[in-house]
């Protein structure tokens, strides 16, 4: 669904690039979450993927981006938001202020493609339900907690229906309550058949909730795989990704001498669990 | 959606026409209130001086804001309101604190000088139609000032007057001078003088030394808006200068025309010749 | 929300928001046109308090009108009263003041005009939510992005006082002076304005990304989810308004009306 090819991106006047030499893909319907440090250029790439860079963005880029067969840059960035909708991290920049009652906010993006009124009604009133905004469809969106913001946000993309969703560390703003929202919507998109690419850095969210992990880290892709595979890379740290709680608890056993040093790590509660069971059992 | 394009070529025709149109019918109505204004009072009434300063500015400034505000990429639109609202949250603090100056331009200058003069003019009207639709109708009619306001912090960053520190105030200054001359018909036709207790403590100084109406309202203006002008000026080029370079140089405004005297900006690199002494350094490929 | 407007069930809320703005034009026009000062008296007399009793915002225009308006009168019979130029019939005279006829009948003339503007302005205002309002204007093929830089100030207005009211405090609580001279005020309010201009500029990528991910400005023709009705009555009252104000200020400029 997603192939990025060689892709080099600096800002205008910028003294290094951003990202290089960079390739991703993302199989269609999945949900990869992608991690790295803090300054390793996610952000610039969740705007390549959604076909903002460089279309409103100065700089130098080169590769390829296409996203559902269309190379973004080829085309313009209307065409790239009807296949990718983008959410970004602070929910209250995100609402866009141009409508006064929820239901508008949504309908905002619907109007702007100039969707017949009696078609965007119906949008509007399936999202809602999906996404369970229903009760707040007359309030005003600048009413809302965080989290409902974020709902919001995540819904206007979502009523415009692109195969693609992208989002930029959706929930670094949100209480747990919020944040728990916002990841039962994502799955329940992805069973729906969207692609979803999510930047985090809650590696425990990540584990739970997606099917493949890409790790950023001074501009390129790293390592991808598995949630399993990628986050009990012993690597991890030094790409300036936080490892999980689970698998902390079991390096350091394993520095202790409690855990064999051929053991793979565990990244969830369960596999943890399991780990620590075989290891004890066979003491 | 076929002919989009044509229509769009269409607009921005009607957008110049729109803006050249409305700063033509601003400075008719000023000269035409200057020259016209004292035969009639002559006569011993207003005449249609009222009408012509209401109508002749509000159709002006209405005219520049709409023409201008097409030209705007989305972007810059977007910073507009904040900076409407800054113009009322720092006018209201200024009200508050009990200062003798207004300070509720620095919105509408500090998007002048980031974003040019059509955005500027663009924040100037529509935060006179904010504080319409929020305080009270008083101020609406001094939106042609507000325009001319952002227009002029518009052209004088373009013009270098952003690049020294010690230019700005200056420039505002100049601001404050114009921005008296055009707002002192609306004070004189439309308020009789009377646009707060203070200012028309001090219309009425004047006109007891023997000045006309226009002339003491003209006055009035020279002595508060030149020194307001100055002071707001002076806030915006301190707060820009503090900014980080990397966040005052995301606007192309500030890129193209150079706002804050860097060197000329390095052309962009060549995608193709990565070698170029320009170029940014990439890092080399993966072994893999 | 923070706009003055009322929500009340009237026939004057209900109107479509144009045809109250082309009556408030009309009448603007009309009371700045005509030379008599007691015309715009009449009109709001006739036309504006019944308009606002009838939407029944009667009693949030008087608090306005003590408010915003009789200040700026009282400061007008003052200026104008005893200090008009070129007065020449003296009723009483102190020092430099002299309280003249036409001081008077033009503190009167210029009091009842903006008498009018005002209150006209107000009852519009307390009668039209900002987005009937907005959606009107658009329909009636006002630009898209001047509605939403209308609407986007109106809504962010309250989240701006309260993040200057915070800084306010945290400045206070870090020992900032805002009392003392006007100029060592004016110092004080640095400090204040410049976070709230940090965070425009930080926010502004964010905040343009949202919008064009919503293909803001893709087409000149939006659709719309909510219509304002606009029906054939109210057009052609719109019609009449426009020509009654052209026909009054054509009579003027004749000399029929002098």
């Amino acid at each position: 669904m997603i192939e990025l090819r060689d892709v080099a991106f600096a800002y205008e006047d910028a003294p290094a690039f951003t990202l290089a030499h960079l390739d991703l893909d993302v199989a269609a319907g999945t949900i990869m979450g992608i991690v790295g440090a803090s300054g390793s250029g996610k952000t610039t790439l969740a705007k390549i993927i959604a076909g903002f860079i460089p279309s409103t963005e100065g700089g130098t880029y080169r590769g390829t981006a296409s996203v559902a067969g269309a190379v973004l840059s080829e085309g313009t960035l209307t065409e790239a938001v009807d296949v990718v909708g983008l959410v970004t991290q602070n929910p209250f920049n995100q609402i866009s202020g141009a409508r006064f009652t929820v239901r508008e906010e949504l309908a905002f993006g619907l109007e702007n493609r100039s969707v017949e009124r009696s078609q965007m009604i119906e949008r509007v009133d399936a999202v809602a339900d999906t996404l369970g905004l229903t009760a707040l469809l007359d309030r005003s969106p600048y009413a809302l907690s965080g989290g409902q913001m974020q709902l919001v946000a995540i819904a206007s993309m979502v009523v415009m229906a692109p195969p693609v969703l992208v989002l930029d560390e959706p929930t670094s703003q949100l209480d747990p309550a919020g944040t728990r929202l916002v990841y039962d919507v994502l799955a329940r998109l992805s069973e729906g058949g969207t692609t979803v690419v999510i930047i985090e850095h809650k590696t425990e969210l990540l584990h739970e909730h997606c099917d493949a992990i890409s790790v950023l880290a001074s501009g390129r892709i790293v390592s991808t795989g598995t949630p399993a595979t990628v986050f009990a890379d012993d690597r991890l740290s030094t790409w300036g990704v936080g490892q999980t709680r689970i698998t902390q608890a079991a390096r350091e056993a394993r520095a202790r001498g409690l855990l064999p040093v051929t053991a793979l790590l565990p990244v969830g509660v369960s596999d943890g669990a399991a780990v620590f069971a075989e290891n004890g059992a066979a003491r | 959606m076929s002919g989009s394009t044509p229509a769009v070529d269409a607009n921005r025709t009607r957008n110049r026409i729109f803006v050249a149109l409305g700063t033509l019918v601003i400075v008719a109505t000023y000269l035409y209130l200057i020259l016209a204004q004292p035969e009639e009072l002559a006569e011993g009434g207003l005449g249609t001086s009222a009408l012509i300063a209401l109508a002749g500015y509000l159709i002006g400034a209405g005219l520049i804001a709409a023409g201008a505000i097409h030209r705007l990429p989305t972007a810059t639109l977007s910073l507009i309101p904040i900076a409407i609202v800054l113009n009322i949250a720092v006018g209201q603090l200024t009200a508050v604190l009990g200062l003798p100056l207004y300070l509720d331009s620095i919105g509408t200058v500090l998007v002048g000088v980031l974003a040019g003069p059509a955005a500027g003019a663009v924040t100037g009207a529509l935060t006179n139609v904010i504080w319409g639709l929020t305080i009270g109708p008083i101020a609406l009619p001094f939106a042609v000032t507000a325009v001319v306001i952002g227009v002029l912090a518009g052209y004088a960053a373009r013009w270098g007057m952003f690049r020294r520190f010690y230019l700005a105030p200056v420039a505002g200054f100049v601001t404050g001078i114009v921005a008296a001359l055009v707002s002192a018909p609306i004070a004189a036709f439309i308020f009789g003088g009377a646009t707060g207790a203070g200012t028309g403590a001090i219309v009425a100084a004047f006109q007891a030394w023997g000045n006309s109406l226009l002339a003491s309202t003209t006055l009035q203006g020279l002595l508060s808006d030149p020194l307001d002008k100055t002071i707001t000026f002076t806030i915006v080029v301190i707060i820009l200068f503090a900014l980080p370079s990397r966040l005052r140089g995301r606007f192309p405004f500030v890129r193209q025309y150079n706002v804050f005297g860097k060197v000329a900006p390095v052309a962009p690199a060549e995608p193709a010749a990565p070698a170029a002494p320009a170029a940014p350094a990439e890092p080399e490929a993966p072994k893999a | 929300m923070t706009t003055l407007y009322l929500e009340r069930a009237s026939a004057v809320h209900r109107l479509n928001p144009v045809t109250k703005l082309v009556a408030l034009l009309a009448i603007i026009a009309i009371v700045f046109a005509v030379p008599q000062w007691w015309i715009p008296l009449g009109i709001v007399v006739l036309v504006v308090v019944p308009a606002a009793v009838l939407a029944r915002v009667g009693g949030r225009l008087l608090r306005l009108f003590l408010i915003l308006l009789l200040p700026l009168l009282v400061v007008l019979f003052i200026v104008q009263g005893f200090f008009f130029p070129d007065g020449t019939t003296v009723l009483w005279q102190w020092g430099p003041a002299r309280l003249t006829v036409e001081g008077l009948v033009f503190s009167l003339t210029i009091g009842s005009r903006l008498s009018a503007l005002v209150l006209g302005s107000l009852v519009f205002v307390l009668t039209t939510h900002p987005a009937r309002l907005m959606t009107a204007l658009t329909q009636a093929g006002m630009s898209s992005k001047i509605a939403y830089v209308i609407s986007a100030s109106l809504q962010i207005i309250p989240a701006f006082q309260e993040r200057a009211r915070s800084i306010l405090l945290a400045q206070q609580a870090r020992g900032l002076e805002i009392a003392g001279g006007p100029l060592r005020r004016a110092r004080a309010l640095l400090p204040l304005i410049a976070p709230l201009v940090l965070g425009m500029i930080t926010d502004v990528d964010e905040r343009s990304t949202a919008m064009e991910a919503r293909a803001f400005g893709a087409t000149p023709r939006p659709t719309s989810l909510t219509v304002v009705d606009d029906p054939l009555s109210e057009r052609i009252g719109r019609w009449l308004l426009a020509a009654a104000a052209a026909a009054v200020i054509v009579l003027v400029v004749v000399g029929v009306i002098a």
